[in-house]
Order: structure tokens, then sequence, then C-alpha cells
């Protein structure tokens, strides 16, 4: 339902089109709209592989995006990575969607993009945010932020290996707010049930893929009893299709003290979107900042790729001191995910020898500027391939 | 012919083709930079040679790239379907495509009868086999070449798995054949959305789409209606439909009228053809068939000319085109400029010309003026 009133924002009245064409053999307008009011039907259209190249979308955003994109295409030409980017820029001041429609056209025919984050200055209440815009217009309902430590660098919490699972496109994002009486806002939190059981099976299911053993919902559902209360239910049902997998769940309040304190405890983190938020950036601080750790949005066609912590460093913009660690790791995920796993292991390993050399930008105590540390990955690269 | 077929497939030879194993990675850029220390990794390409002068344009190509030191290790195979006896069979052929990734492919000659009743070619049993299922022929006016239109830039992408290429064809009645044309929304999609990408990604403006649709209204119908559905997921390319007798003649009258253009089987065939001699016949044009993993390599106007085996005449340049797009392809661009700059010397010179551009020089002649002309 939510979703259904957010998509209101986005006008893409090109794609609607082509979708009732397709549906309208197998389902009428009404049973598309009735049958499926929460999971949107997305058309499958052939993904951009043509003779073992893709083609990808490459959304640089605001502040350091564009020269972080910079960096990730020079290392790919010097890796010889066999994907093209399709460029697509949106205007940050602009207060029509024109641009960000484009975009999702792009990613729908390409399947994948590679993002840094798209700032929205408009603070009207009719233009969204566009990064939210976009996942639901996507319905890339899953974040995955898979949190690493790494050796080189000096950080608060040591041997982290958290991965949070985000559900991505409702609870508090649902963007239903609205002021009934003056002075008063309420602002509508919206959980599904079929949307809730999407993500924790995909939790579960990756902890089996993956040999991982607990799964810990996070919730509030002492508080908000019916909203939380229904997620951490869905979670309690799918637990008990994976024996194997230990599940308990834990209070927010309580995971961000316990995090800090004692994070070793946590294996994979089931939760909801706005304490998905919060925890993940939890998690990069105690790791060493924004700039290391890379985020996986998925949905059942499209993926999306791009930097852990959805900031978009304006302030550092242009002075050569942001860390491409997070957004290589992005484009490396992205390899990954299209199947060029050799590029992929190639470039990983160059970017960890790289952090473990000490090699580092000023975030994280280091004093080495960008391009140093793409310079030093690129001469890992040439070291690793021979 | 069989003879000479037989002694080139032995120059030709050179890598015995080993068991699968893991698929080939290019890593091309990272051994360019500093080709002094560079160690013994090159890449792997299929070569076949195919009939007529196929041979003899492969062994230029072979030339050039010798002369240039390109990284590029060939396996070759001798596929034919007129000489049955010398061909390797299709199976190692197909696989060793599928696992290099990369392939560079002379024509092949296709007899009007078939030996064995089949009603499919080699060529088609080869594009089946690895899904090739989009051909992109690159129709370029070249400097130096007299021709009836200059400037000409248009890229023709055809489907070449389906329509009248079915090979379903039978006799119900005595006296009566029936051919059946297939053409299904899936693949007319899958090629569409092919000919838009191909267009995004080389900043092309135009896309046209040729059919025959008032004529074949449910065929051709759908390959159109395909057309205009994908066509709505690209707002910042323009599309454009034209009936395919109308679209032969704006070619040959006015052909920089045209970008991209996607067309079904057969048309596709004879728009490549016609376009091919717009701009200087078989022997300049180069083209390329793509499946979702692989590519082959071919010139682009499908002509064995078999008539000038031996004699030392037949033109190599698109060949050599074929192989400036391979060497772009798997990362070694450096090398892809060399050679095209050295094909554009030579061109533009015209003191070296082959017969069917006017001039007297041999095969062999063509491609030592392209060594010498390579810094």
């Amino acid at each position: 339902m939510a979703a259904r009133y957010v998509s209101k924002y986005v006008r893409t009245p090109q794609l609607l089109l082509l979708q009732l064409h397709r549906g309208a053999s197998t389902m009428s307008m009404f049973d598309i709209q009735h049958k499926t009011p929460t999971v949107r039907k997305v058309p499958n259209i052939p993904k951009a592989h043509y003779g073992g190249r893709h083609t990808v979308t490459l959304l640089p955003g605001a502040g350091i995006g564009p020269e972080l994109m910079g960096y990730v295409k020079e290392v790919f030409r010097y890796a010889g990575v066999p994907v093209d980017f399709e460029h697509v820029d949106i205007d940050p001041m602009s207060d029509n969607n024109d641009d960000l429609d484009y975009a999702i056209t792009t990613i729908r025919r390409n399947g994948v993009a590679l993002k840094g984050n798209i700032e929205t200055r408009i603070m009207e209440a009719g233009v969204p945010s566009r990064n939210v815009a976009m996942r639901n217009e996507l319905d890339l309902y899953i974040n995955v932020l898979h949190c690493v430590s790494y050796e080189g660098v000096s950080s608060r919490q040591k041997d982290m290996d958290i991965v949070i699972v985000r559900q991505n496109t409702e609870g508090e994002y649902a963007m239903l707010e609205h002021e009934s009486v003056l002075g008063v806002v309420e602002s509508m939190k919206v959980i599904t049930k079929s949307n809730s059981e999407r993500v924790a099976k995909y939790a579960f299911e990756y902890a089996r893929r993956h040999g991982r053993k607990k799964v810990t919902t996070v919730h509030k559902a002492n508080i908000m009893k019916l909203s939380d209360g229904l997620f951490l239910e869905t979670a309690r049902q799918m637990a008990k299709n994976y024996p194997e997998i230990q599940h308990n769940d834990m209070i927010i309040d309580n995971t961000c003290m316990q995090l800090v304190s004692n994070p070793h405890q946590f294996d994979i983190i089931l939760t909801t979107n706005l304490y998905g938020s919060i925890v993940s950036n939890v998690v990069c601080g105690l790791l060493g900042g924004a700039g290391l750790l890379a985020g996986k949005n998925y949905g059942d066609q499209y993926a999306i790729f791009e930097p852990g912590t959805r900031n978009t460093g304006s302030s550092i913009a242009g002075q050569n001191v942001a860390n491409p660690i997070a957004m290589l790791n992005a484009a490396v995920d992205m390899l990954r995910h299209l199947g060029h796993r050799q590029h992929a292991h190639v470039i990983q390993s160059a970017i960890n020898k790289t952090i473990n050399q000490g090699v580092h930008t000023r975030d994280l105590g280091g004093t080495a500027t960008s391009s140093e540390v793409v310079e030093t990955v690129l001469k890992n690269i040439k070291q690793g391939v021979h | 012919m069989a003879l000479l077929a037989r002694k080139v497939c032995k120059v030709l030879a050179q890598a015995a083709p080993k068991g699968p194993v893991a698929r080939t990675f290019h890593l091309g850029v990272v051994y360019q930079q500093d080709v002094g220390v560079q160690k013994e990794s090159k890449t792997k390409c299929t070569l076949i040679p195919g009939d007529g002068v196929g041979p003899e344009l492969v062994y230029s190509v072979q030339e050039v790239f010798k002369a240039a030191n390109v990284p590029i290790e060939f396996e070759t195979f001798f596929l034919s379907e007129v000489n049955p006896t010398l061909s390797a069979p299709l199976e190692r052929v197909s696989g060793s495509i599928a696992k290099n990734r990369v392939c560079l492919k002379g024509i092949l000659a296709t007899p009007d009868h078939s030996h064995t009743g089949e009603l499919q070619t080699l060529n088609m049993k080869l594009r089946r086999s690895l899904d090739l299922y989009s051909n992109v022929v690159h129709v370029k006016s070249l400097p130096g070449i007299k021709s009836r239109h200059q400037n000409v830039d248009c890229v023709i992408i055809r489907e070449q798995t389906e329509g009248e290429y079915s090979a379903l064809e039978h006799e119900s009645v005595k006296g009566v054949v029936e051919c059946l044309k297939i053409v299904t929304a899936t693949k007319s999609q899958r090629i569409a959305k092919f000919a838009f990408d191909y267009a995004t990604r080389n900043n092309r403006k135009k896309v046209t789409c040729v059919h025959k649709a008032n004529i074949m209204k449910l065929g051709d119908g759908l390959f159109l209606r395909s057309c205009e559905e994908i066509a709505k997921l690209y707002p910042r390319i323009q599309f454009e439909k034209m009936i395919v007798d109308n679209c032969t003649m704006q070619m040959v009258s006015n052909p920089r009228q045209f970008d991209v253009m996607v067309t079904p089987n057969l048309y596709g065939n004879i728009v490549d053809n016609l376009a091919s001699g717009l701009v200087g016949g078989a022997g300049v044009v180069a083209g390329a068939s793509f499946s979702a993993e692989c590519v082959v390599f071919e010139p682009g106007a499908r002509h064995t000319y078999s008539e000038a085996v031996g004699k030392n005449v037949a033109n190599p340049t698109a060949m050599l085109l074929c192989s400036v797009k391979l060497l772009n392809h798997v990362n070694l661009r450096t090398y892809a400029e060399q050679i095209r700059d050295a094909i554009n010397r030579v061109l533009n010179d015209g003191k070296v010309r082959t017969k069917d551009l006017g001039g007297q020089s041999s095969a062999t002649d063509f491609t030592k003026a392209i060594i010498y002309s390579l810094r």
C-alpha cells in the first residue's frame, strides 16, 4: 500500500504502459492493483549483457560522488574490467523529477547501478528524497551491509564480522506525513507482512548460504507492539524453517549499547528501515568511519551498489582527501554480482593490501591523498596479476 | 581448392586445443603499460579462417599482429561446410569460442543444396549453439576509397537466430513448399534492446526499425511492436520505423539519414550487403556477432570470393578492421589504435590498393604496406 502511494510521486507513464501491456494477458488492472498491493510488479527486461560485457548505470550523485566515480573508472580501466558505464547526472537543485525518472529507466534496462549519494536539496513536501524514491520505484527491498574489520585500520573494535540486513522500502520511510490539526504532525510507519517476510527470508537464506550461525532481529516491539510486533513475529515464523540457524531478538536501544561494548556477539542483524540506518552507522563508526564499507541494495530484478553510509561528504569535495575505498568496495561487490569473479578478486585483494599497508586518507588518521590511495591500489593490482 | 585449404590450414594450425579450463580473463591494459617486463600471458582467441579467400585474409591479420607484437594467441579451427572432410567438429569449435569468449572468423560458404538433407547450415548451427543472436555491421566510409556516397556512418543490427532462417521448410503437397518464418516477442525485444543499448553506449541518436509489417501484419507486426515497446525505455534516443523496400531505396539515395538500424533476419542480410556495396564492397566492411557471453568478429558482407582463391588479390581491410574491433573488445586499445591508424594511412595515401578499390597491388603488398606504416 505504501509503495503504491509513493509511486504517485515518481511518474513513469511509459513504464506503466509496458507493465499493463505485459500484464494484460495474465492479470486484469484490478488484479494488479488488488492482489499485489505491496510487492510492486516489475517488468522483466533483458539485461544489458553482450559479448561478455555489461553496461551499468553510473549515478555519481553529489559531493565527493563524482571524484570517487572517477577513481572507480580508473581502476576498472586499468584492470580491464568488461563493464561499460552509462553516466546519468541528477541535478540536485531541479524541482522536477525528469532526471530521476531517466535514472530509474536506465537502471531498469541495465539491471545494475553503481551510485553515490544523491542529494535532494528541495525541502518541499511534494518532492520526496530521491534516494528513497529510487529504492521504492525499483522495489529494492533489501539493503545488505557486510561489516568486516580491516587489520590495518586502528579502530575501537577488532575482528568484527557482522552482516546487517535491512528492510529498505517501508517502515518510517513510507513518506506518509500530514498535519491533521495545526501543530500536530503525524508520520505513518508502515510495516507489512509480505515485505517483512521477504526480508526475513533473505536474511535466513543468506545465513544458510554463507554458513553463518545466528540471526538477531532488532526491533522495538515493546513500544510499537503492533508494527514492530508484526516484523518480529514474521521473523520468528521464518526462523522455524531454518532450524540450523539460531534466532534471537534484541531491542534497538540495547542493540546500540551492545554493539559498542561487545559487538562480537552479533552475526547477522535483521532489522526494519530506520533502525537499520542507525545500526549501520554505529557499526561503520566502530570500524573506521564512512569511507570503508559498501552497501548493496537488492530487489527481485535490480541491484544498486553504493557506499555503506549515505553521506555526500560535500564539505571535503574537490580537496583530494575523500576516502575512495568505500566506492571501490561497492564496485567490487557489483563485479561479484555481475559474475566477474576474477576481476573482483584481483581488485579486492589490491584494496585490502593497500589498507593493510597503511596507505590511509585523513579520515583513517593517515596522510595520503585520495589519488595516492588509488595509485597504490593500481600498483597492487599489477602485482596481484603477475 | 581442397588441397590449398589443407595447406593453409597446416600453416595456420598453431595451438592444439586443450581441454576445457576456466574462462579466459582479459586483463589487457595491465600488460600493455609496461611492455618491457611483460610476462607470457596472451589473450586467447579462436580463429576460423573460413572458406574462399578467408585463409588468405586471416594470414594477413596474423602477419600484422606479429609485426605489431600483439599479445594474442590464436586457437585455429578449420570449419567448413563445403569441405566436410577437413572441417573440425562443430562442438569443439563452439566449445573453444565459449571458453575464449572471442573469435575471429572468415566467411563460411553455404551450398545451395544440402548433401545430408539437413536444412540448417553450418553457420546457423554455430550461431544456434552459441546463441549469437545479434549481428552488428558497422558501415562506415573509409578515407581514400571512392564510392557513390561519402561520410556514411551507420550501424545495422540484425537478429540472426530466427525469422526466415528458422530452417523449417516442408513440402505439404507436391509442388507446394512452405517455409516457416518464426518471430517471437522475447527475441524481438532482446534484439531491440541490444540496438538501443548499442546506440546508448556509442552516443548514437537514432534507431530505425526496418520491417514489412504492412504485409506480414502478425509476424513483422510483433517485431515492430516489440521495438516500439523497448523504445519507450529510451526517451533520449529517437525512434523511427521504415518499411524494408523504402529503406533500401533510401539507403542508396540518401544513406546519411541512417544511424542505427534494427532489422529481422533476412532484411538485415539484404541491407547489410547493400550498405557494404555503398562504401566500397565486401572487402572493407567489418562486423561482429554477439551473444550474452561471446563475440565473433567477421566481415560484414557475407561473401567468400572463392573465384579469387590463390590469386592474391583479396582485400584484407575488412578482416583487419574486424581484428581492430577485436582488440578493442579485449582491452588492447593501444594496439587497436596503432593498426587502425596504419590502415587509414595506407588507404589515404592510395599508393597501395587492391583490385576491388581500383588498384593493381596484391594482397601481400597491401599487408606489407600496413606493416610498414605501423608506428
